[in-house]
């Protein structure tokens, strides 16, 4: 079975910094997959290359066989993959609402004419967006806040509505850059569940960037190490965790030499 | 589609009609209301101001769609009204000498000015038809000069977009004050082909003698089709996306919103409605003269923007009415003051010192405008989190 996205000999350098390098990536229709690294690795700068954000020096992006690379972050969304940022970016004096709203406008073409008339296919498709809004701000608790301005919702809560407006977006496949960044211990746990549970729900592919390894390991089925923009390992979580090379990049090579754990 | 309305009959139909008609309707009866209510009560001097107003108003929200909505900053306005003034005058002008012999008026009852003395005119004459059309056309050009400044330059932001289009007002200044002589015979007129006609627009002594059509009732249709406009699109899916480019281009790209697209839709827009307003201005006065629509008539609206509200319908508009009304008050106060003061004493017109006031005091205290995003209707809608 051919991968629903697939990423070969993903490639860009800033200047003389090679910050991905090879970079090869197979992710079937429902996996999800995580992808880990010390800072600095490379991880936001593979979402961002496979977003459009930046444009690769070398390498093809497949979503179900067509090719993404080279397009614009607004005709990847459409393609299908959608993502979340690390730094939360979103549209701070907009609602919670019209946040999920821009995502859920995605594949609906507004006419300036039906908008200025309100037309009858107007109103119709306007419609369509506020369900669709309706349903992913109450999948994700938010309903109640959907009137307030964005950037006053808690922390978590804005975490949440990043989540929510990527899938209002409708996408085949979800990157989510650090989604517990800043959550608190029980939050993380909740987190887990809701990525699990929007996999299920809408029926998304899911490529993880975290820091945090108890996320990661409890919910990914494959990891990918990177490391000065080189993929040092793959497999599963415990696999991963076992790897020597790993364990050098994230303690260092003394750690690696008393083994792991085995200095603390 | 066709089944709902078979199974709703005619009455839907009707209700459907109202919701999206609604409007024009409204704008209408608000024309008439002022061409034949307002107008013969508060007599020539205000209606005039009220004239002005309108006009204000529409360059207001107009620039708001842009500035306000997509957060880009322009600051030539004023180009894109001149253009459209321009435009308007020549249909008018030209188009007066080759339909009725000659560039008097023409028009009916609506485009009369009481104060002008007893009309006996039908209700709509042929001159009505060339106004709007030229106002139309006045604003087409506009749109046109707006997607092809635009297309290129909305790719740069900030101050870099601010300088372009402030080059821009400048050289349509530039370019409409180099235009020949205009045409004052029948004669010539009908001699001329229209190619040739176009860049006859007279030059640095402005374009003159055009015909007077602006009355309170088209100024004040055009001023009700615009805030039905700026408002229908705010709340949309248009609207979203203008803002979401606002607010975050990156993360707008990212849900998929073809920005740059958007950021030139609204720059047409825009474009298109001040070439209208720049067309009612020129049939008001019956010139028009690039030399007056520099940057300082830019500024003016960018100013009632940035008062009233980045991204605010109706916080433009009410800045935009106060800062017209300010002058003429202004004017009044500083005139009786000035009664009592020797002459080496008199207050000097101290508008634009208020302005520059207001706006370094905005920009200390509330930088989003008065209105910021918000409307006047959203006064009800919660800004904080109900404590838990």
């Amino acid at each position: 079975m051919t991968p629903l996205l697939e990423v070969t000999r993903l490639s860009i350098a800033f200047g003389g910094l090679r910050a991905v390098q090879d970079f090869n990536l197979a992710l079937a229709a429902g996996d999800l997959q995580g992808l880990i690294g010390p800072n600095g690795a490379g991880k936001t700068t593979v979402f961002n290359l496979l977003t459009g954000v930046y444009r690769p020096d070398a390498g093809e992006i497949r979503l179900a066989g067509r090719r993404l690379d080279g397009l614009r972050p607004f005709q990847i969304a459409r393609a299908g993959l959608a993502r979340t940022f690390q730094a939360s970016r979103l549209l701070a004096d907009l609602s919670v609402a019209d946040n999920v709203r821009v995502g859920a406008q995605l594949r609906t073409r507004p006419s300036l004419l039906g908008t200025v008339l309100r037309t009858r296919r107007h109103r119709a498709t306007e419609g369509d967006i506020e369900a669709r809004t309706r349903r992913l701000l109450e999948t994700f608790g938010l309903a109640e806040r959907c009137d307030e301005l964005a950037r006053h919702l808690p922390y978590g809560d804005q975490r949440r509505l990043e989540m929510a407006r990527a899938l209002a977006t409708q996408p085949r496949v979800l990157l989510l850059d650090e989604p517990a960044a800043g959550m608190n211990p029980q939050e993380k746990l909740a987190l887990r569940e809701l990525i699990r549970r929007v996999r299920r729900e809408f029926g998304v592919t899911i490529l993880l960037i975290e820091h945090d390894m108890s996320v990661v390991m409890s919910i990914c089925e494959t990891v990918t190490v990177l490391d000065y923009g080189v993929t040092i390992a793959r497999g599963t979580p415990p696999e991963v965790q076992g790897d020597p090379g790993v364990i050098e990049a994230y303690l260092g090579v003394a750690a690696q030499t008393r083994g792991p754990g085995g200095g603390a | 589609m066709s089944a709902a309305a078979h199974r709703d009959g005619p009455p839907a139909v009707w209700a459907h009609a109202w919701r999206s008609g609604a409007p024009l309707l409204v704008a209408v009866g608000v024309g008439l209301l002022m061409h034949f209510a307002v107008q013969p009560a508060v007599g020539a001097f205000k209606a005039r101001v009220l004239v002005d107003i309108g006009i204000n108003v529409i360059l207001a929200v107009s620039l708001t769609l842009v500035n306000g909505f997509t957060g880009q900053f322009s600051i030539g306005h004023a180009g894109f009204m001149a253009l459209g003034g321009y435009a308007a005058g020549a249909l008018s002008y030209y188009g007066s000498y080759q339909l009725f012999g000659a560039a008097a008026f023409n028009g009916g009852v609506l485009s009369w000015t009481a104060s002008q003395g007893p009309f006996h005119g039908p209700w709509v004459g042929g001159g009505d038809l060339l106004f709007v059309a030229a106002c139309l056309v006045g604003g087409l050009v506009a749109a046109g000069a707006g997607y092809l400044v635009g297309l290129p330059s909305l790719r740069l932001r900030g101050d870099y977009l601010a300088i372009v289009t402030l080059g821009f007002g400048e050289i349509v200044r530039v370019v409409l004050q180099s235009t020949q002589t205009q045409l004052s015979q029948a004669a010539e007129v009908a001699a001329t082909p229209w190619p040739l006609l176009t860049l006859k627009l007279g030059g640095a002594l402005g374009f003159i003698g055009l015909p007077f059509y602006t009355t309170l009732f088209w100024v004040y249709l055009a001023v009700a089709l615009t805030l039905t406009v700026a408002i229908r699109l705010k709340r949309s899916s248009y609207g979203r996306a203008f803002l979401a480019i606002r607010e975050d281009e990156v993360a707008a790209e990212a849900l998929g919103v073809h920005t740059t697209r958007y950021k030139v839709r609204a720059f047409v827009l825009a474009a298109f409605l001040a070439g209208v307003a720049g067309a009612l201005y020129a049939h008001l006065v019956g010139s028009i003269n690039a030399g007056e629509l520099g940057f300082q008539k830019s500024f003016e609206v960018v100013i009632m923007v940035v008062l009233g509200g980045m991204g605010s319908v109706s916080g433009s508009t009410l800045a935009a009415i106060v800062l017209t009304l300010l002058p003429e008050l202004l004017r009044t106060v500083t005139g009786s003051v000035n009664t009592y003061l020797p002459p080496a004493y008199e207050l000097p017109d101290l508008r634009m010192i208020i302005y520059s006031l207001a706006l370094i005091l905005m920009m200390i205290l509330r930088p989003q405008g008065f209105f910021g995003l918000r409307e006047i209707w959203d006064w009800r809608v919660r800004r904080r989190p109900r404590p838990a």
